[in-house]
């Protein structure tokens, strides 16, 4: 039965997608800049050069047949070909984004190392100095920007202490054969441990500059919706069964305290599988979110159209799973 | 009656002259990069009674307002790959050129243009070309920039590396005390790719040029030297005959003949020639009609029409020779994956928008090079950069930003480099629609900019001021030509005489 149900939402997904990359297409062609002029930059080209590349391109035809042309391209499973690189949009997308997934992941792990204990605990100590102080702490991991935290991490780890690498994802001589894009598991798979512990170390800077962020919104959260659960009648009667105090905040308050955190989480966690542009800039980490921004920049419409709808498909998978972890933090919920 | 009349006559002549004696308002647009650069030009035009607004945009969207022609005054910057104003000064300042954003236009300008594109000898050229300038500075179709110092940086240990005006960062001579790899933060997040026919920017073939070599290649300062071209002569207007240097081989063991140049040229020159897709490099090769084989070491190019031998020789620097029964044997796709060059390190393995790992060709026919190992980094940061220099995770970094040359500076093991930049920085002004129809007021605007402290404050001196866009670096700049000097009265005056009182 649940099966069924994940499996009618996914397939209500499709229609989202198509829509979003319908409205996607329309708008970008909206959008002042022609990639050709772009592509070819600063050149002394003919008026016929130009107008061969367009033709080439299919960009001298009228929007509804260039809509045309890439719903025939969509209803054959292709993407199509990237404007400026010349590569097809699947491939280009498909490279991206294991690395941003990568980070999503471990910046999800930093993020909940830090949010549950220290929600918890400030909602078990509310009104303490410690809640205060993790009350302005999140504060100010949400008010930090991301491009200052993130160059102030390296300053410390890398340039002062020599800790932690700068950027990138492994050294270069640590570098290891692309098999599935998952520097971590590629570097298992190599068998390389070194190259394992290098990967990770490269990981922790971009991810603590995301997942102290990610953890400020999420602490908030687990703490205010805590409070309420341990306030609630039935923590009341478990601690009146002679119940252990930690099984009562672990198993009682604590799982029917997460739903709320789970929701905010997974909208966090759809964002970031978007990619984040400004992080992964500064850390030099070839994802989606550089990928997107600078297709949109060059007007390279064909790679922001395959984006935009793996972001649509994104956000409605991510919503199903956080309804799926729904039905197991609290089973009267039904999908 | 007749009294009535002359009252009128007063009356209207007043009116006209309040009009007339107006101030001189415009909106100055710029982007992101240089809206500071345009605050202080604004505020400085304020002082001589010029009311200027400062608007900020996205580079793509602006670019094509101006081209509508509905802006009036606005930051660009064009570069320049050949040291030759055939690519700078050609497509901006032609009547309806590719790059006229200002809408100018001088028969006499073009004409000297027009000789300078077509005459094989120099001198002629040069004179075509001093003229352009003498023309350009006192028609004023734009307010004029300056051209930027191209900043990089390396760890005291590298030697035999320098920055070049053409961002070509040859590794051939470099060496590192103490190690057998050098690492390059490179300024951009990715390369386009590893075919030598399919791109156009100046990063993919930064790391191109470390693994092909051309026909000839540039100096540093940008003089041409022979590579794998021993020499070369003009046989007439449209024609010119190269010799190849023996004995020269790809990484793949085979020999380079002259089979191998044809073909790099051919795929370049014919439409759909890569893989059914064209090439975008053919413009770069000027009116080129074919180039065909003499004997194993000798080829011809052959142009349609007349083509000055040194915008060729010029060009031929960016053109990276391929292997043809290599490329023939894997295709396009397999080439991209396992590029074979005949230059001085090969591809090791990577990925264009990470990192590149390439070790030396021990056969190379100059003799191998020093270090066993070169990566380029991509590192879009400029700040991640210099970190990444100072851990000494890096040793050479590209593109300083001028305002981080003074922490480089004070850190110890650290030099930083300049080489002459090719990029013009401007403000353009649409000389088609008033109030910059008029000479007298783009000429006033030249003068009331204090250029001196805004590239000191700005740039920290990494600038240098042109006195019209001809670049310093390039064939037949007029050096006695100096930029109009900062003279806010005479700029005052200008205006008065234009009919903007300034008040």
């Amino acid at each position: 039965m649940r099966l069924l149900k994940i499996l009618q939402r996914l397939l209500a997904a499709l229609p989202v997608a198509l829509g979003v990359a319908v409205l996607a297409f329309l708008f970008l062609r909206f959008l002042p800049g022609d990639p050709v002029e772009i592509m070819l930059g600063d050149t002394q080209v003919s008026k016929q050069q130009i107008a061969e590349l367009r033709h080439q391109l299919n960009l001298d035809q009228p929007i509804g047949a260039q809509l045309v042309h890439f719903f025939g391209q969509l209803s054959h499973g292709q993407l199509g070909t990237s404007i400026v690189k010349n590569e097809a949009v699947a491939s280009l997308i498909g490279n991206a984004l294991p690395a941003t997934i990568e980070l999503t992941f471990a910046t999800v792990l930093v993020a909940l190392l830090i949010a549950l204990p220290v929600g918890v605990l400030s909602a078990i100590y509310q009104g303490t100095w410690l809640d205060r102080a993790v009350l302005s702490g999140a504060l100010l991991g949400i008010s930090m920007p991301s491009f200052w935290f993130g160059l102030l991490l390296i300053l410390l780890f890398a340039v002062e202490a020599h800790l932690l690498p700068t950027s990138g994802r492994i050294s270069s001589t640590l570098l290891v054969d692309k098999r599935t894009g998952f520097m971590l598991i590629d570097t298992l798979l190599a068998g390389d441990l070194r190259a394992f512990g290098d990967a990770v170390r490269h990981l922790v800077l971009p991810a603590l500059t995301l997942g102290v962020v990610f953890a400020a919104v999420l602490a908030r959260v687990v703490r205010s919706s805590m409070i309420e659960a341990l306030h609630r009648q039935y923590v009341t009667t478990a601690r009146a069964k002679g119940v252990r105090e930690a099984a009562v905040i672990v198993k009682h308050a604590l799982r029917n305290a997460l739903i709320p955190a789970v929701t905010v989480a997974g909208l966090q966690v759809g964002e970031l599988l978007g990619g984040n542009m400004i992080v992964e800039t500064i850390f030099a980490w070839p994802g989606v979110g550089r990928l997107v921004v600078n297709s949109i920049f060059a007007r390279d419409y064909v790679v922001v159209q395959g984006a935009v709808m793996l972001y649509a498909i994104t956000y409605v998978g991510v919503n199903l799973l956080v309804d799926v972890i729904y039905t197991f933090l609290n089973p009267r919920i039904v999908l | 009656m007749r009294r009535w009349k002359w009252l009128g006559i007063i009356v209207l002549a007043l009116l006209v002259g309040v009009a007339s004696a107006k101030k001189l308002s415009f909106v100055l647009d710029t982007t992101d990069n240089r809206a500071d650069e345009a605050q202080a030009i604004a505020s400085q035009l304020q002082q001589i009674g010029v009311d200027v607004q400062v608007r900020v945009w996205k580079s793509g969207v602006l670019l094509d307002a101006i081209k509508a022609g509905s802006r009036q005054a606005y930051t660009t910057d064009w570069g320049s790959a050949y040291f030759d104003p055939f690519d700078l000064g050609v497509p901006k300042l032609t009547t309806g050129g590719r790059g006229n954003y200002s809408f100018y236009g001088n028969a006499q300008v073009d004409e000297d243009f027009q000789i300078a594109s077509t005459t094989t000898s120099d001198a002629p050229r040069a004179a075509a070309y001093k003229d352009a300038q003498q023309q350009i500075f006192s028609d004023a179709p734009w307010i004029f920039g300056y051209v930027l110092k191209n900043i990089e940086a390396s760890s005291s240990a590298v030697q035999g590396w320098e920055p070049a005006a053409d961002n070509s960062e040859s590794m051939v001579d470099a060496s590192v005390q103490g190690g057998n790899a050098i690492v390059m933060g490179m300024r951009t997040d990715q390369i386009v790719t590893f075919d030598p026919a399919m791109y156009r920017d100046r990063d993919t073939e930064a790391v191109l040029r470390n693994m092909f070599d051309s026909l000839v290649t540039h100096t540093p300062s940008g003089d041409v030297v022979p590579q794998l071209a021993t020499s070369w002569s003009k046989v007439d207007d449209r024609t010119f005959d190269f010799t190849l240097h023996g004995g020269v081989t790809f990484q793949n063991g085979d020999p380079l003949t002259a089979d191998d140049v044809v073909y790099t040229f051919h795929r370049i020159l014919t439409p759909g020639a890569v893989n059914g897709d064209t090439s975008p490099r053919a413009g770069l090769l000027g009116p080129l009609d074919h180039v065909e084989k003499l004997d194993a070491t000798h080829v011809r190019f052959v142009y349609k029409d007349p083509f000055p031998e040194s915008l060729l020789l010029q060009a031929l620097v960016h053109f990276q020779i391929v292997p043809q029964a290599y490329m023939e044997k894997v295709g396009v796709e397999g080439f991209k994956k396992a590029p074979i060059g005949s230059g001085p390190f090969k591809f090791d393995r990577g990925s264009l928008d990470a990192q590149i790992v390439l070790t030396r060709y021990d056969n190379y026919w100059a003799g191998p090079a020093k270090v066993q190992q070169v990566v380029f980094r991509m590192m879009p940061e400029p700040s991640t950069r210099v970190a990444a220099l100072l851990s000494g995770e890096v040793q050479i970094i590209q593109a300083v930003p001028p305002d981080l040359v003074g922490r480089l500076q004070s850190a110890p093991n650290v030099d930083v480099k300049t080489a002459e930049g090719t990029r013009a920085y401007q403000i353009e002004l649409n000389n088609k629609v008033a109030p910059f129809d008029d000479v007298r007021v783009r000429q006033a605007l030249n003068l009331a900019v204090d250029w001196g402290s805004i590239l000191d404050n700005i740039y920290h001196g990494y600038a240098q001021r042109l006195p019209t866009a001809f670049l310093p670096s390039g064939f037949g700049y007029d050096a006695s030509l100096e930029p109009y000097p900062y003279d806010p009265a005479r700029a005052k005056e200008l205006l008065q005489q234009a009919g903007y009182d300034g008040q």
